[in-house]
């Protein structure tokens, strides 16, 4: 037992002590995070103040911080959250994100704001956004069973196992036989890194190009291609897939609101328009930047009688699906570059980016920014 | 034994809740189609990945017991990495070209971009190999 706990202390020590191996992290976290604040622009510039949901954030924002007050203060009461006094224990029926609480406590310690403590945790989680969906079952769901039964099988193995380990624990260790040396074989743990870093690199320079257009044209292991499609832009849903055919002579584009509003194709277009350049960006991992022009969200509210901040239910003409209605939080509603944009890079709408008219507002995912709009509803 | 025996009782209860989980999210005929898929991953990897790998380090390595072949043996090894890795990737663009939901998805010419990468591939992995050979004959004799 002395033996085994010695052995293990030896382990630690060579660990942290081997030559650059926390280097190595610092590095891969830092490359991690520079490419995250690439693929995210702009988003890393605005962690101080910037939610992207009113919700959540501010409520998680809370936990953190609470968890780090009372962490150093009264860690015996850690559960006992203050917006449910006197009742004790409520943290603990509800998300403590004590995990990443911890993450935290450092960027606290520093005099950090919640707000930007969560923006940075937020921040370094964005992973894994590539969805693709070639899995013939319902992908988190059968996850999430499947999780039960690994689990569960991995105690059975335990289990059947456990006279094998302990009989291993138990034996005395044998002398590692020697390896051959790298002169031999050309194998080395630095050569091992190097050509690991070479392969990911190699293929991120060939699929980095569906979102970062200067890449583009060596992009050949990409899905997608940023300037291709009409009007040089890719489309994910088709008006043929969606069932729509264009719009009849007396089509109107109809806002419910506190005054209710209707236009045909022309009155929009005489409306004040207003010009963005804003990106398609979407959770498959593709986006490309385009110039939009349109009828500015807001001055339609005005219009309609409705507060600037409404949040505001977009209908489309689209048939089935998920995305034929789309709600637009306050904050985008109330955003001056979101449009009801009705042009795109110079010249009117095609049909497959959503003629006559499409939502376009910043920091959406590509599924949100609702095409074939034919009415607004604002909600209270 | 008692140990034993609670760990397996707990792993039963685990996966058997997760069988239930399965049963109430997946219909029949996904259920039918699940341990397909998943036998499928096993059978590429055991079947298809592990022994084309194994088979290949293996020859490799035999190549690299000749004389003066532990100086290249590393250039030869990383271009085939890279080119199996490369092509592993394109294989689901080669297999679905021309077949995207709409003329934007999957629009490249993919056999032919992959066909020019690992021509590249093996190009600057042949060039390295030129260079480590003239190196090596250039009198710097059992020197890295």
């Amino acid at each position: 037992m002395k033996l085994r706990s010695e052995g293990f202390v030896i382990t630690i020590r060579k660990w942290a002590t081997a030559p650059g191996s926390v280097l190595h992290e610092l590095l891969v976290v830092t490359a991690f995070c520079a490419f995250t604040a690439l693929l995210t622009w702009p988003y890393v510039n605005y962690l101080r103040d910037v939610v992207v949901d009113k919700g959540d954030p501010y409520l998680v924002s809370w936990i953190l911080w609470w968890d780090f007050h009372q962490t150093f203060t009264n860690p015996l009461h850690l559960f006992d959250a203050n917006v449910f006094y006197p009742y004790r224990y409520s943290l603990a029926f509800s998300e403590h994100c004590y995990g990443i609480a911890i993450l935290g406590f450092p960027l606290f310690a520093l005099g950090l704001r919640p707000l930007t403590v969560h923006a940075i945790e937020l921040f370094i989680g964005f992973v894994n956004t590539l969805q693709w969906y070639p899995w013939p079952f319902p992908f988190r769901q059968t996850h999430y069973a499947l999780a039960w039964i690994i689990v569960g099988a991995l105690l059975v193995h335990l289990a059947v196992k456990l006279p094998l380990i302990r009989a291993n624990w138990r034996r005395t260790p044998e002398p590692a036989p020697e390896s051959l040396p790298a002169e031999t074989t050309g194998l080395t743990r630095r050569g091992l890194f190097r050509t690991v870093a070479g392969a990911a690199t190699l293929v991120g320079i060939a699929s980095v190009g569906q979102s970062a257009p200067a890449f583009g044209p060596v992009a050949v292991l990409a899905p997608r291609k940023p300037n291709v499609g009409p009007q040089g832009l890719p489309v994910n849903r088709t008006a043929e897939a969606a069932g729509v055919t264009g719009i009849d002579a007396d089509w109107r584009f109809t806002i419910v609101g506190p005054r209710q509003l209707s236009y045909t194709l022309e009155e929009l277009r005489a409306l004040p328009q207003s010009r963005s350049d804003l990106p398609i960006a979407c959770v498959e991992g593709w986006s490309q930047g385009a110039r939009w022009e349109g009828v500015r969200m807001r001055d339609l509210l005005a219009a309609a009688g409705a507060a600037p901040n409404s949040r505001v239910r977009v209908v489309s003409m689209e048939k089935g699906g998920f995305y034929a209605t789309s709600e637009l939080p306050e904050e985008f509603a109330a955003d001056p570059l979101t449009l009801l944009a009705l042009r795109l890079n110079g010249a009117e709408l095609a049909l497959d980016h959503g003629f006559p008219a499409r939502i376009i507002a910043p920091n959406r995912p590509g599924v949100l920014q609702t095409k074939w709009v034919h009415s607004l509803e604002v909600m209270t | 034994m008692r140990l034993r025996i609670g760990l397996l009782a707990a792993g039963a209860v685990t996966a058997l809740w997760g069988v239930w989980e399965l049963i109430r999210a997946v219909d029949l005929p996904a259920l039918v189609r699940l341990p397909l898929w998943l036998g499928g991953a096993v059978v590429a990897d055991d079947f298809v990945i592990v022994p084309l790998t194994v088979g290949i380090g293996w020859l490799v390595t035999r190549w690299s017991a000749g004389p003066g072949r532990h100086r290249t043996v590393g250039v030869v090894r990383t271009t085939l990495l890279y080119v199996g890795i490369t092509s592993l990737i394109a294989l689901p663009l080669l297999l679905r070209q021309g077949t995207g939901a709409n003329p934007t998805v999957l629009p490249r010419d993919y056999l032919r971009d992959w066909l020019l990468l690992e021509a590249t591939i093996v190009a600057v992995g042949y060039l390295c190999l030129m260079f480590r050979r003239s190196r090596a004959s250039s009198g710097d004799i059992g020197g890295r």
